[in-house]
C-alpha cells in the first residue's frame, strides 16, 4: 500500500520549532547513541524522516515520540548539528497540538502574543470572577471559605475538570487508537485471553509504575549527565520531585475532600501541622517547589540540551506550577502565623486562580505530556512484551 | 625444441664488426636486489662477447650513476648501452638522455625490465629470477648488438590550430591559443557561438552566469586578430601528416557552400554533448508537467517572483534523477557526474524564487564531489528532501484525475514505505549523450569509446591527447563533465598544442615501418594492414612497391607479419634483433620450474 505523503508537514512542524532539522541527512548517529531507542522504539532519524518526508500520522501517532525524555546525546553527536533531540521535542509539541481538537494548543505555541494573551486573559478571568464572587474577610482568624465560598470553588472546579477531561480524553483515545493502529494492538490481544490482560496488566504497571512513578530508565539510562552533575539537580531526581509533589498534592486535596465528605474534618478548618493529611501535602508541596524551582533556573541558565530552545509555553507552565505552589505556602503561613493576615485572602484569591488555570490548560500546554508519555508507555511496555506478540 | 649450444651462440660471425657495450644491473633499492642476485647477473655478462663495461648500481636512475655512465661511454668509447631495471614507461627517456648526453646514438639503448617482469614477478623463487635477469639481459644486449644508428625524425609544424566546435571549451581554448601566439582557426556549426552554456543563467559552483561568461568570451575573440571564426562550418576532409594539416572547411551559405582549405600544425576537437531525451512513457515523459533538465534550467532562469509552468503555478517538484544515466547493459552505463550538482543548483535558485516550493530529490546515488557537496548540504539545509530508491526499483509518475502528478516512490531512508507525492512539476534530470558526429570521426580517425564518447589516451595521464598525433579532444566530447572540467580540458589542450607548435618543428622516434623496395612485390597485403593509413602504393623502377610516411608511422609493426617477401622491418626492432635476442634468451636457460606454492 503506497502512503499519500502531507507536503506540508515539514514547514508546517517547523512553526513549532526545529530550525535545524533540514541539515539531517538521515547518517543514524543519533539513533546509535540514544540510549533509549532499541529494537522496540528506534529514534530520532526514523522520526526526522517520517516528518521531511511528511508521514503526518506515524509521526504524531507512535509512541517513540513520548518514549524520549530529550537528554540531548543525540544533538552532541549529530554531525551535521541538526540538532535532533529538539525536533524530538518540537515533534511532541506538533503532535500535542494535533491531538488537541480545540486548536488551543497550536495557538499557544505557533503564536506567543496571541497565546500569552489568551492566558492572561484566562488568568485575570478567574481572579475577576472569585473577586467578584468573594465575601466577607474575616479580621479575627483566616476564614479562607468565608472569603470565597467552598461550593463555589468546587463548582468551577468540576466544571472545569470536564471541560478538560473532554478535551484530554479525546486526545489520550486518538493518540492510543493511532498508537494501537500502527503497533497492530488489538482489543482481542489486550483483552482476549487470560495471559492477554496479564500482558496488558504488565505493561500498565510498567507505563504507570515503573516509569512514570519510578522514572526507571530516566534515572538509569538518560544518566549521562551522572558524572558531572551532583544529585541533588540530576533532571531524572528533578522530575521525579516535581511528579511525586504534584500527585501528593492531589493526593491529600482528595482526601481533604473525602474527610470532608465523610464529615470527619470540614475542610479549611485549622489542624497542627503534624496532622497527616496536612503534613503530607507540606512535604508533596516542599517536593513540586524544589522541582519546579530547580526546573525554572536551569531553563533560565540553559544547562542541558532540553533547555536551549524554551517557548513562552514552557515558561507558562512551570510559571503556573511555581505559583500555585508558592502560593500554597503563603497560605499555609498566614494560617499559622496567628491573627488573620489580610494579604492572605488575596494570596488565596492568586493560588486559586492560577491553579484553575492550570488546571484547564492541560491538554494545551506542556502539562499535556503527563497523559499522553504514560498512554505511550503502556504500548512500549506491551512491546517490549514478546510473549504474546502474535496474539 | 632445438636447443643452440651455448658455444654456438658465442661463436659470433667474424665478419660482423666488434661492438663495444655498456651493461648495468640496477638494484633499485632492493626492489630488484631483493629477489635478483644482482651480483650475479653482473657476472655472467661481464664476459659476454662485446660487453666492455658490466656494472650493479643501486640506483641506476641516480644522478652519480647517469654521470658515471657518460664518464664510462666517453672513456671506454662504448657505442651501445643497456640498463636492466624497471619498466622502459619509467625510465627509456632517462637513459637515451644519458647516452645523448654522451654523444652516443641513443636509439643504441636498450631498456630490460627485471623489476616489473621479473623480481616482482617472482619474489618467492631468487634463483629462477636470478636465471631469468640473465636471459633477459643477455637478450637485450643482442638486440643493441644488431642496433643501427638512428635519427630522429624532424617535421616542420605549422603554428596554426583549427578548433572545432566553439562552446565554452573550445572558446577558451581559442583564446588560451591566441596569448601563447597561434593563430586559431574556430570552425562553430551553429549560427551562433558559445554551446550548452551560453544559453544558461546561473551555473555552479559560483551562480556565474553562462551567457554572461560566454559573452565575454566572444567578445574577446572577436577582438583578436589572430582567431577567425566560421559559424555554420563544418569540417569536410583533411589531408596531410602530423604538424602539417591541411584540412578543408566548408561554410554553409543561405546561397551556396563555401569549401577552403587551411594549413594547421594541430586541431582541437570540441564538439560537446547533447542532452539525453527520454523515450515517451519513461518516467512520465510526455504527461503535461514532466520536462527535463534543460528545460527545466530554462524555465528556472527566465522566471522571476513565482514559478509557473504552463500558467500553472508550481508549489511542489519532484525530480527524478539519473534519467538516461546509469542504465542497465545496453543502455547508457555511464554516469554523467554533472546532474546531481546541477539538480542541487536549480533546486537553490528555485528556493531563491520561492521558499516555500517543496521540493523532492528522488536519487539513486548522489555524485556531488569536491566542493560540490556544499551545494548538495546548501540545497538540503534550503528544505529540499532527498529520498533514495534502489536501482531495480525506479519511481513511477502518473497523472492524477485533479490535474496534478503523482510520483509514487520507495524510499529506502523512509523503512522501504511505498510512498506517492502529489506534485504540480516532475523534473527528469537527464544526463549527457554523445553528439551524432560520424563525419568527423571519419575524417579524423577519432577513437569512439564503447560509450560514443571520444577515447583520450590515457584519462589521468595524457587527458586531452589522442592516438591520432597533434589531433586533440577537450570538453564533453569526451566524456559528461562540468563547465570547470571541460574549460581545464580546452586549456589542456592548448598547452598540449603550444607544445607542439611552438618550437616550429617536431622530433619523431625513427622507430617506425621500413619497407626494402628490392624484395617488395608490391601485392598491395601492407596496404590495408596499417591501421593509419600511412603505406602507399608507388611506382619504383618501373614497378608498384609500397612506401611508408615516417612521419605518420607509429611503429605499430602491424604491417611486418602481413609481408610475404619479408619486405618490411620495423627499425629499433628489427627481425635480426629480435631473432637474435631470443637466441641469447634461450640460451644456457634451465628448465622452467615448477611455481613454489
Amino acid at each position: 500500500m503506497t502512503t499519500l505523503v502531507n507536503l506540508n508537514l515539514i514547514t508546517d512542524l517547523q512553526k513549532f520549532g526545529a530550525a535545524e532539522i533540514n541539515a539531517c541527512m538521515s547518517c543514524g548517529n543519533c539513533t546509535a547513541i540514544c540510549p533509549l531507542a532499541d529494537n522496540d522504539a528506534t529514534f530520532p532519524r526514523r522520526f526526522i524522516r517520517l516528518a521531511q518526508v511528511g508521514l503526518t500520522d506515524d509521526l504524531v501517532g507512535s509512541k517513540e515520540l513520548w518514549t524520549c525524555y530529550q537528554c540531548g546525546l543525540c544533538t552532541d553527536r549529530c554531525p551535521q548539528e541538526a540538532d535532533p533531540a529538539e525536533f524530538m521535542a518540537t515533534a511532541r509539541r506538533y503532535a500535542i497540538a494535533h491531538y488537541d481538537k480545540s486548536g488551543i494548543a497550536r495557538i499557544m505555541y505557533t503564536k506567543p502574543v496571541l497565546g500569552g494573551a489568551i492566558a492572561l486573559v484566562a488568568g485575570l478571568f478567574f481572579a475577576l470572577f472569585f473577586a467578584a464572587v468573594s465575601g466577607e474577610q474575616s479580621k479575627t482568624s483566616l476564614k479562607l471559605f468565608d472569603f470565597i465560598s467552598y461550593p463555589v470553588i468546587h463548582t468551577v472546579g468540576i466544571v472545569l475538570m470536564a471541560v478538560v477531561a473532554l478535551f484530554s480524553l479525546i486526545g489520550v483515545v486518538l493518540l492510543a487508537r493511532d498508537i494501537a493502529r500502527h503497533d497492530g494492538v488489538t482489543w482481542k490481544s489486550l483483552f482476549g485471553s487470560g495471559a492477554a490482560w496479564k500482558r496488558t496488566g504488565k505493561a500498565l504497571w510498567y507505563a504507570l509504575g515503573i516509569e512514570s512513578l519510578g522514572q526507571k530508565r530516566y534515572r538509569q539510562d538518560c544518566a549521562d549527565d551522572e558524572p558531572v552533575v551532583p544529585l541533588y539537580r540530576r533532571r531524572w531526581l528533578i522530575h521525579a520531585l516535581t511528579i511525586w509533589g504534584f500527585l501528593g498534592l492531589l493526593l491529600a486535596t482528595a482526601i481533604d475532600y473525602g474527610m470532608d465528605m465523610f464529615g470527619l474534618k470540614p475542610t479549611g478548618t485549622w489542624v497542627p501541622l503534624w496532622y497527616p493529611v496536612r503534613l503530607l501535602g507540606t512535604i508533596a508541596g516542599l517536593s513540586l517547589m524544589y522541582g519546579v524551582t530547580w526546573f525554572l533556573i536551569t531553563r533560565w541558565q540553559k544547562r542541558a540540551d532540553s533547555e536551549q530552545h524554551s517557548l513562552p509555553t514552557d515558561w507558562l507552565f512551570l510559571g503556573m506550577l511555581w505559583v500555585t505552589g508558592l502560593t500554597g505556602f503563603l497560605i499555609e503561613v498566614a494560617l499559622y502565623v496567628g491573627p488573620a493576615p489580610m494579604w492572605g485572602y488575596w494570596v488565596f484569591l492568586i493560588h486559586v486562580a492560577v491553579a484553575m488555570e492550570l488546571v484547564l490548560f492541560l491538554p494545551f500546554s506542556k502539562f499535556a505530556h503527563a497523559m499522553y508519555r504514560p498512554v505511550s508507555l503502556f504500548f512500549y511496555g506491551l512491546a517490549r512484551d514478546k510473549a504474546l506478540q502474535s496474539v | 625444441m632445438s636447443q643452440i649450444p651455448a658455444e654456438t651462440a658465442g661463436d659470433k660471425p667474424t665478419s660482423r664488426p666488434q661492438r663495444r657495450i655498456g651493461v648495468y644491473i640496477c638494484h633499485c633499492g632492493g626492489n630488484i636486489s631483493d629477489y635478483v642476485d644482482v651480483d650475479a647477473v653482473r657476472e655472467a655478462l661481464k664476459d659476454e662477447p662485446d660487453v666492455v663495461v658490466s656494472e650493479s648500481p643501486v640506483f641506476a636512475c641516480s644522478d652519480g650513476t647517469q654521470h658515471d655512465m657518460i664518464d664510462a661511454i666517453k672513456d671506454q668509447n662504448l657505442d651501445g648501452l643497456v640498463v636492466a631495471s624497471c619498466s622502459p614507461k619509467l625510465h627509456q627517456v632517462t637513459f637515451r638522455n644519458v647516452a645523448k648526453r654522451a654523444d652516443m646514438n641513443q636509439y643504441a639503448y636498450t631498456q630490460v625490465n627485471v623489476r616489473e617482469q621479473d623480481s616482482w614477478a617472482h619474489p618467492h623463487d631468487h634463483e629462477g629470477a636470478t636465471q631469468k635477469a640473465i636471459g633477459l639481459v643477455r637478450a637485450g644486449v643482442a638486440k643493441t648488438r644488431l642496433s643501427d644508428p638512428l635519427e630522429a625524425l624532424v617535421v616542420q609544424t605549422e603554428p596554426r590550430t583549427l578548433v572545432i566546435g566553439g562552446g565554452i571549451a573550445g572558446l577558451r581554448a581559442a583564446i588560451g591559443l591566441a596569448n601563447v601566439g597561434i593563430e586559431v582557426v574556430l570552425v562553430e556549426r551553429e549560427a551562433e557561438l558559445g554551446g550548452w552554456v551560453g544559453t544558461f543563467g546561473p551555473t555552479f559552483p559560483n551562480n556565474v552566469s553562462g551567457a554572461e561568461e560566454v559573452a565575454g568570451l566572444v567578445a574577446e575573440i572577436k577582438s583578436r586578430r589572430d582567431i577567425t571564426v566560421y559559424t555554420r562550418a563544418e569540417l569536410t576532409g583533411k589531408s596531410g601528416s602530423f604538424g602539417n594539416y591541411d584540412v578543408q572547411v566548408t561554410a554553409h551559405r543561405s546561397d551556396s557552400d563555401k569549401v577552403f582549405e587551411v594549413r594547421v600544425g594541430s586541431i582541437i576537437v570540441a564538439t560537446g554533448f547533447d542532452s539525453y531525451t527520454p523515450d515517451e512513457g519513461e518516467f512520465g515523459y510526455g504527461i503535461d508537467g514532466v520536462i527535463t533538465l534543460p528545460d527545466f534550467k530554462k524555465l528556472v532562469d527566465s522566471s522571476t517572483g513565482a514559478l509557473s509552468y504552463n500558467g500553472r503555478k508550481v508549489r511542489s517538484i519532484a525530480y527524478i534523477y539519473c534519467v538516461g544515466s546509469r542504465q542497465g547493459a545496453g543502455g547508457n552505463e555511464y554516469c554523467s557526474k554533472f546532474c546531481c550538482t546541477a539538480t542541487s543548483h536549480a533546486s537553490l535558485q528555485v528556493d531563491k524564487l520561492d521558499p516555500s516550493i517543496r521540493q523532492f530529490h528522488l536519487y539513486r546515488d548522489i555524485r556531488a564531489y569536491g566542493r560540490n557537496e556544499l551545494l548538495y548540504n546548501e540545497s538540503r539545509d534550503g528544505g529540499s528532501t532527498y529520498m533514495k530508491f534502489a536501482d531495480d526499483d525506479a519511481p513511477s509518475v502518473a497523472k492524477l484525475p485533479s490535474g496534478g502528478l503523482a510520483v509514487s516512490v520507495t524510499d529506502l531512508l523512509t523503512d522501504r514505505r511505498p510512498l506517492t507525492l502529489p506534485v504540480d512539476l516532475v523534473v527528469l534530470v537527464t544526463g549527457m549523450v554523445p553528439r551524432e558526429s560520424k563525419s568527423l570521426v571519419d575524417i579524423l580517425k577519432l577513437p569512439v569509446g564503447s560509450d560514443g564518447f571520444f577515447n583520450e589516451i590515457h584519462p589521468k595521464l595524457r587527458p586531452v591527447e589522442t592516438v591520432v598525433d597533434g589531433v586533440m579532444i577537450a570538453g564533453c566530447c569526451q566524456s559528461p563533465r562540468t563547465v570547470g572540467e571541460s574549460v581545464a580540458a580546452g586549456l589542456a589542450a592548448v598547452a598540449q598544442s603550444a607544445a607542439l607548435l611552438k618550437k616550429g618543428f617536431a622530433e619523431l622516434d625513427p622507430l617506425v615501418a621500413r619497407i626494402d623496395p628490392e624484395k617488395c612485390t608490391g601485392s598491395g597485403e601492407c596496404l590495408t594492414a596499417c591501421p593509419y593509413e600511412c603505406i602507399t602504393s608507388i611506382e619504383w623502377d618501373g614497378r608498384k612497391v609500397a612506401m611508408v610516411d615516417p612521419a605518420t608511422c607509429k611503429g605499430c609493426g602491424g604491417c611486418v607479419p602481413v609481408c610475404g617477401q619479408d619486405a618490411i622491418d620495423l627499425l629499433g626492432y628489427t627481425d635480426a634483433q629480435m631473432r637474435s635476442a631470443i637466441e641469447e634468451l634461450i640460451t644456457d636457460a634451465e628448465p622452467v620450474k615448477e611455481p613454489v606454492a
